[in-house]
C-alpha cells in the first residue's frame, strides 16, 4: 500500500468523527431552530418570487423567462419609492407605512405593464410552438436588464451593486437581533416569514374564494371547457400575467432590503434560476407545490449554509444542493411534488 | 479529377463562401484602406473578432445541431462549452494527472471533447426521459451545478470565482497535425504575441494566423455535422423534431437517436470551448459554464436561423459585428487605420460641436450616444431578438431557405441558372425592341 493511500485512509478515520461530531452539533435543538428560523425566511422569499412564474405556467403554459428581470424591476421602483419617502429622521413605523406604499405602488405598476406585455407581446404567440413563448420572454429579459442598467447608470448608481440608498431605508429595528425564547433571530427574517405567509394566504384566498379565482383553476384545468362555459379565458390570462408580474415586483421590494440580495441588475439572474427550481420541484402550474417546495428548498438552503459555514469548506454548497434537488426531482418524479403529468393540456 | 470537379461544382456556393472568407483577411485590408476606409472600419469587423465568431459560431452550431434538428432545447450548453475550455486551460498547467503540461493542444482539445462527450451521455441518459420545457430545465440543471462547482473548487485556481489562466504553457497553442511541427501554427489573441508568416509577398500577421488556424478547425467541424446531418442518422433526428411518435411507431429507437445527437453536439461544443481557451489563454466561470452562454448560442441561432446548420455562425457574425460597431474603444495599435466604434468616428466626422448640441434640457448629443448607444448592444439585440422571433422566426438563413424552396447550396446555384438562361434568352429581344424604336 503507498504512502498516499495510507494518507487518504487515515484522513477518512480522522473525518468519520468529524462528520458525527458536527451532526451532533447540527442536531443540537438551538441550533436546529436557529436553522430552521433561516429556512423559513428564505422560503419567503421564494414563494414570492416564484407565485407569479407558477400562476402563469399553470393557466397558460408560458414559462415565463423574463420573470427574474421583473422581480428586479420591482426591486429598483421600490426601492425609488422608498428613498424618495424616507429621510434620516423617519421613524420606524413611517418607514414600515413607506414599504406599504412601496409595494402598492409597485404592485400597481407592474401589474398594468404585466397585462400589457400580456395582451400586446405574448397573446399573438399562443397559437405558435411553446418554445417561441420561451425565445420571446428570453429577448425581453435582454432589453430589460439593459434598459434598467442604461437608467441606474444615467442616475450614477453602480448597476452591478447593491443599492445602498434603499438599502438604507430599513428601519432599525429589523436589522437588530431579538432573542425569542432562548434562540436569536435577526427582526428581518421575522419580517420576510410574516409578509411571506400574508402573499400566500392573499393568493390562496384569490383562487379559491373569489370568482375570478374559480375562473383560473377551471382554465388551468380545461381552458377549452371553460371557454365553452361562456367565460372569457383570454381576460383571465391578461389578469393572471399582471398578477403574477406583480407580485414579482413585490417580492423585490422585500429583497431591497435583504442584505444578501439588495436592489442589482444581476438580480434578474439570481432570482430567476431558484425561482425555477421551486417551480418545477413543486410542479408546474400548483400553487400548493409551490409553497410546499419553497418551504423545502428554503430549508435545504439554509441547512447547507449552516454545513457550508461550520464544517464544509466549499462556499458554492447550498447553491449547487439547490440545482440538485432541480435534477434528482426531474429524474425521480418529473411532474413535481403536486404537478400532474399534464399542466393545462399543454 | 472528373469526380473532384463534379463533387466541387454540387458545393459551388460552400466553396465559394470558403474562397471568400480564405481572401476576407487580405480583403480587409484592402478595403479599410482605401478612400472610404474609416466607414468601412465601423462596419466591417476586424480578422480578431473574426476569431472569435468562428468558435463561438461553432459552439452555437453545436447548440442547434441538437436543438434546432431534434426539437430539445439543451438550454445546458454551456457545460460542453465549458468542459473543453477547462481542460485545455487545465492540461496547459499541469493540472491533469498524467499530462504534462507540453501536451499539444490538439490533444488536449480532443480530450475536453472525449469528456463532454461522457458528460453528455451521463446528462442525457437521465435528461431524454424528459421533454419539453422540463427537458431544458433538467439541462439548465446540470449545468448549473457545474457552474457553482466550478466556481468554487479551489483546486482550479487560488480563486476560482475569477476563473483561471494559463501559467505554464508559455508558448501560444499549437493548431496543426501533432508532432510535425512544419504542419503545426500557433493560435493567440491580440494581447498575446502570436506567431507570424511571411512567404514571399504573403505576410500574415499573428491575428491572421489565428484566423485561419481557428477557421480550418471550425470548417471541418462544420463538414463532419453536415455530413452528420445529411445521413440517415440527421433524416431520423429530423424525424424525431416534426414527430416523434410517428418516429417511434415506425420502429426508430428515439431514445438513442437522440442521445446519439446530443452528444455529438457535445463534442463540438467542447471543441469550440476548447479553441475559445486555447485562443484566450484565460476563462472564467462566466463566460464558459454560466447559463447565459447558452443564451448567448440560443440568439445567434434564432437570428441566423434555427435548424439550419450554417444559420447560427450567421448570427454570431451578426452578433459580434453590432457589438463592436457600438464599443467605445479605440482601435488598439494593430489597428493603424480609422478607430472602432461609434462613438470615435462620431467624434471625428462630426466634430465635437455638433456632439456638444443640446437636445433637451442640457443633455446633448455626445451624452446621449454615450448613454443609449455605447456598449449597449445587448439592448438592440434584444429588440432585434423580439422583433425576429415576431416576424421573422425562420431567422435569416431560413427565411432565405424558406423563399428558395430548400437548401442555399442546391437552390442557390439552380436559380441563378435561371435567372442567367431567362436574362439570356430575353435580353437580346429587349436589346432590339429598344433599337427598334
Amino acid at each position: 500500500m503507498t504512502g498516499a493511500a495510507l494518507a487518504a485512509m487515515s484522513d477518512v478515520a480522522v473525518a468519520t468523527p468529524l462528520f458525527v461530531d458536527s451532526l451532533l452539533d447540527f442536531l443540537d435543538p438551538g441550533t436546529l431552530a436557529s436553522v430552521f428560523v433561516d429556512g423559513l425566511s428564505k422560503a419567503a422569499l421564494y414563494v414570492m418570487i416564484t407565485a407569479g412564474l407558477t400562476l402563469i405556467f399553470g393557466l397558460m403554459g408560458v414559462l415565463n423567462f423574463a420573470h427574474g428581470s421583473l422581480t428586479m424591476i420591482g426591486a429598483y421602483a421600490g426601492g425609488l419609492v422608498l428613498v424618495v419617502l424616507v429621510s434620516d429622521s423617519t421613524g420606524s413605523v413611517a418607514r414600515i407605512g413607506a414599504f406599504f406604499a412601496a409595494v402598492a405602488v409597485v404592485f400597481a405598476l407592474l401589474a398594468v405593464a404585466g397585462a400589457g406585455i400580456e395582451m400586446k407581446l405574448v397573446r399573438p404567440l399562443y397559437d405558435r410552438n411553446p418554445l417561441y413563448q420561451i425565445l420571446l420572454t428570453f429577448g425581453l429579459t435582454l432589453v430589460l436588464d439593459e434598459l434598467v442598467e442604461i437608467i441606474v447608470h444615467f442616475y450614477g448608481i453602480q448597476p452591478t451593486h447593491e443599492w445602498q440608498a434603499a438599502m438604507a431605508t430599513k428601519p432599525a429595528f429589523l436589522t437588530a437581533t431579538y432573542s425569542l425564547l432562548g434562540l436569536s433571530v435577526v427582526g428581518l427574517d421575522l419580517f420576510e416569514i410574516a409578509f411571506g405567509v400574508l402573499t400566500v394566504v392573499a393568493v390562496w384566498a384569490f383562487l379559491t374564494r373569489t370568482r375570478y379565482g374559480l375562473y383560473i383553476r377551471a382554465g388551468s384545468e380545461d381552458s377549452e371547457m371553460t371557454e365553452a362555459l361562456g367565460i372569457n379565458v383570454r381576460r383571465a390570462f391578461t389578469v393572471v400575467f399582471g398578477l403574477g408580474v406583480g407580485i414579482a415586483a413585490v417580492a423585490g421590494v422585500l429583497l431591497a432590503w435583504d442584505v444578501t440580495w439588495g436592489a442589482s441588475v444581476p438580480l434578474a439572474a439570481e432570482t430567476l434560476l431558484p425561482a425555477f427550481v421551486v417551480v418545477i420541484v413543486g410542479g408546474l402550474g400548483t400553487f400548493r407545490g409551490t409553497v410546499a417546495a419553497a418551504i423545502i428548498v428554503g430549508l435545504v438552503d439554509a441547512t447547507m449554509t449552516w454545513w457550508f459555514q461550520n464544517v464544509v469548506d466549499f462556499p458554492g454548497l447550498p447553491e449547487m444542493t439547490i440545482f440538485l434537488i432541480l435534477v434528482v426531482m426531474l429524474v425521480v418524479r418529473p411532474q413535481g411534488l403536486f404537478g400532474v403529468a399534464e399542466v393545462g393540456g399543454h | 479529377m472528373t469526380a473532384l470537379r463534379s463533387y466541387l461544382r454540387r458545393r459551388v456556393v460552400l466553396v465559394a463562401l470558403v474562397a471568400f472568407l480564405g481572401a476576407y483577411p487580405g480583403l480587409h485590408n484592402l478595403l479599410v484602406s482605401s478612400p472610404v476606409g474609416t466607414e468601412l472600419a465601423l462596419v466591417l469587423p476586424r480578422v480578431e473578432t473574426m476569431v472569435s465568431v468562428f468558435y463561438f459560431g461553432l459552439f452555437a452550431m453545436s447548440f442547434d445541431f441538437v436543438s434546432g434538428y431534434t426539437g430539445y432545447l439543451s438550454f445546458g450548453h454551456a457545460a460542453f462549452f465549458g468542459t473543453g475550455a477547462y481542460t485545455v486551460i487545465l492540461v496547459a498547467n499541469g493540472k491533469i494527472p498524467f499530462l504534462a503540461s507540453s501536451t499539444p493542444f490538439m490533444l488536449s482539445l480532443l480530450l475536453g471533447a472525449v469528456l463532454a462527450v461522457m458528460l453528455a451521455l451521463l446528462i442525457g441518459a437521465v435528461s431524454f426521459r424528459l421533454s419539453g420545457v422540463y427537458f431544458a430545465m433538467i439541462t439548465l440543471g446540470f449545468a448549473q451545478v457545474l457552474y457553482v462547482f466550478v466556481r468554487n473548487w479551489d483546486y482550479l485556481s487560488s480563486n476560482p470565482r475569477d476563473g483561471m489562466s494559463v501559467l505554464e504553457h508559455p508558448a501560444g497553442f499549437e493548431v496543426g497535425v501533432p508532432g510535425i511541427d512544419a504542419l503545426n501554427l500557433q493560435i493567440a489573441s491580440a494581447d498575446f504575441v502570436g506567431e507570424t508568416i511571411s512567404m514571399g509577398w504573403i505576410q500574415l500577421s499573428a491575428a491572421e494566423v489565428s484566423y485561419y488556424m481557428v477557421g480550418l478547425v471550425v470548417l471541418a467541424c462544420y463538414l463532419a455535422m453536415r455530413r452528420a446531418l445529411r445521413s440517415p442518422f440527421g433524416r431520423t433526428m429530423v424525424a424525431i423534431r416534426e414527430n416523434e411518435e410517428r418516429a417511434r411507431a415506425i420502429g426508430y429507437d428515439t431514445f438513442r437517436y437522440k442521445l446519439g445527437a446530443f452528444t455529438v453536439s457535445a463534442f463540438f461544443a467542447a471543441i469550440a470551448g476548447g479553441l475559445f481557451a486555447g485562443y484566450a489563454r484565460s476563462v472564467t466561470p462566466e463566460n464558459t459554464f454560466f447559463f447565459l452562454v447558452s443564451g448567448d448560442a440560443l440568439l445567434a441561432a434564432i437570428l441566423g436561423g434555427f435548424g439550419t446548420l450554417a444559420g447560427p455562425l450567421l448570427g454570431r457574425l451578426f452578433h459580434e459585428s453590432l457589438s463592436e460597431f457600438l464599443s467605445d474603444q479605440a482601435g488598439g495599435p494593430h489597428i493603424d487605420v480609422g478607430q472602432l466604434g461609434l462613438l470615435p468616428y462620431l467624434r471625428q466626422t462630426l466634430g465635437e460641436s455638433t456632439l456638444a448640441t443640446e437636445l433637451y434640457n442640457g443633455f446633448t448629443v455626445g451624452e446621449f450616444v454615450e448613454v443609449f448607444v455605447n456598449g449597449h448592444e445587448s439592448l438592440y439585440l434584444g429588440v432585434l431578438f423580439v422583433l425576429f422571433v415576431f416576424y421573422v422566426p425562420n431567422g435569416l438563413l431560413g427565411s432565405v431557405q424558406d423563399r428558395l424552396g430548400g437548401t442555399v447550396g442546391s437552390e442557390l446555384p439552380a436559380a441563378v441558372r435561371r435567372l442567367w438562361g431567362r436574362y439570356r434568352t430575353e435580353l437580346p429581344t429587349t436589346i432590339r425592341r429598344l433599337w427598334g424604336r
